[in-house]
């Protein structure tokens, strides 16, 4: 009986969040019970949030394409959409240490996605800000996961021989950092969902 | 003839007039100044962040701290109206895109991109402003300078 009615709740908090949150002013015991807990909030998280992730992984992708292709012009809009992604990334259902992250990753990743969106036409600088990109998509992807499986690539030879990952929705090897010149470089280190 | 000549005579005293009056009218309008009077190094200064070695903690001083820093070294000229509105103005843009006295405050992650920036800056010799450089003969990077300072940063970055 208890776990219905904690159940029942969790549902009215996931679906009627807002009118919820009125009842909780009405009936102090109900709080108790219905206040989502962390897993709820995860679940709900399937709505909102995950498009907003979705949304930027995307865009990312575009991007990545974009500099697979040696497109310049292609990888600067794919930038400044992703840059807009996050702009209006909506975070209501993330928990504190989700939002602690992403806040980080948001501040540095719209500066990089700004930078390629306003230098089309060199494509050496947008992949120079690919590198941190990436591993910023990276860490926002472990944390938040995405509903698209990834896959790590890794190429020793991009960001001067110091090596640089990226994330791809394929296992085929395509390089973003070197296009034509060295399509292959990388192997898949590891599967990110 | 003679009339409209000293008609325009007049208009032309009365109008240096007014740009004399404005010129100086405009001196007293004066921006706040980014000095930092106590003359302590900010606590979040990049020199507290890494061990930096002297001679490229020079190159920062010289060469950036006067934009990216909340120190300024300000020529003789700032004090004159327009052109310390500009300086200010180009403060604090660059103060926004990257603070040595602040640095600290960054996390890790922003620390990280920001010494990437500032390598690529160098290398494509963005940095220092060519504006800047041309009144700042002395904060000009030799390519010495330049292979130093982007030896230490690779030395930093990940």
């Amino acid at each position: 009986m208890k776990k219905e009615i904690i159940l029942m709740s969790a549902i009215i908090v996931a679906t009627f969040s807002a009118c919820a949150q009125e009842k909780h002013d009405h009936g102090q015991k109900e709080t108790s019970v219905a206040k989502p807990s962390a897993e709820q909030l995860s679940a709900k998280s399937d709505s909102k949030s995950s498009n907003s992730v979705k949304e930027v992984i995307g865009f990312y992708l575009d991007l990545k394409n974009a500099l697979v292709k040696d497109n310049s012009i292609e990888a600067a809009a794919a930038g400044v959409a992703l840059e807009d992604a996050f702009k209006k990334f909506d975070k209501k259902n993330l928990t504190e240490a989700q939002i602690k992250l992403y806040n980080d990753v948001e501040d540095d990743a719209r500066e990089h996605a700004e930078h390629i969106g306003a230098n089309g036409g060199d494509i050496e600088h947008q992949r120079e800000h690919f590198i941190s990109l990436s591993k910023d998509i990276y860490d926002l992807v472990k944390e938040l996961g995405s509903s698209q499986v990834l896959y790590n690539t890794f190429c020793p030879m991009a960001n001067n021989g110091k090596g640089a990952m990226w994330l791809s929705e394929t296992k085929t090897i395509k390089n973003p950092y070197f296009g034509k010149k060295m399509m292959t470089c990388g192997s898949v280190k590891e599967e990110v969902k | 003839m003679s009339h409209i000549k000293k008609l325009l005579a007049a208009i032309l005293k009365k109008a240096l007039f007014v740009l004399a009056f404005a010129f100086i009218a405009i001196q007293f309008i004066r921006p706040s100044r980014n000095s930092n009077i106590s003359g302590k190094v900010f606590s979040a200064d990049i020199s507290n962040t890494y061990s930096i070695p002297k001679n490229i903690y020079a190159l920062l001083l010289n060469s950036c701290y006067d934009c990216h820093s909340n120190n300024t070294n300000y020529p003789w000229y700032s004090y004159i109206q327009p052109i310390n509105w500009q300086m200010e103005s180009h403060i604090k843009k660059g103060k926004k895109k990257l603070n040595f006295s602040e640095f600290g405050d960054l996390s890790s992650r922003r620390q990280n991109s920001k010494l990437r920036e500032i390598e690529v800056s160098i290398n494509d010799s963005t940095m220092p402003m060519s504006v800047y450089t041309l009144m700042h003969r002395k904060a000009r990077l030799s390519q010495e300078d330049k292979e130093s300072l982007i030896n230490w940063i690779e030395l930093k970055v990940k």
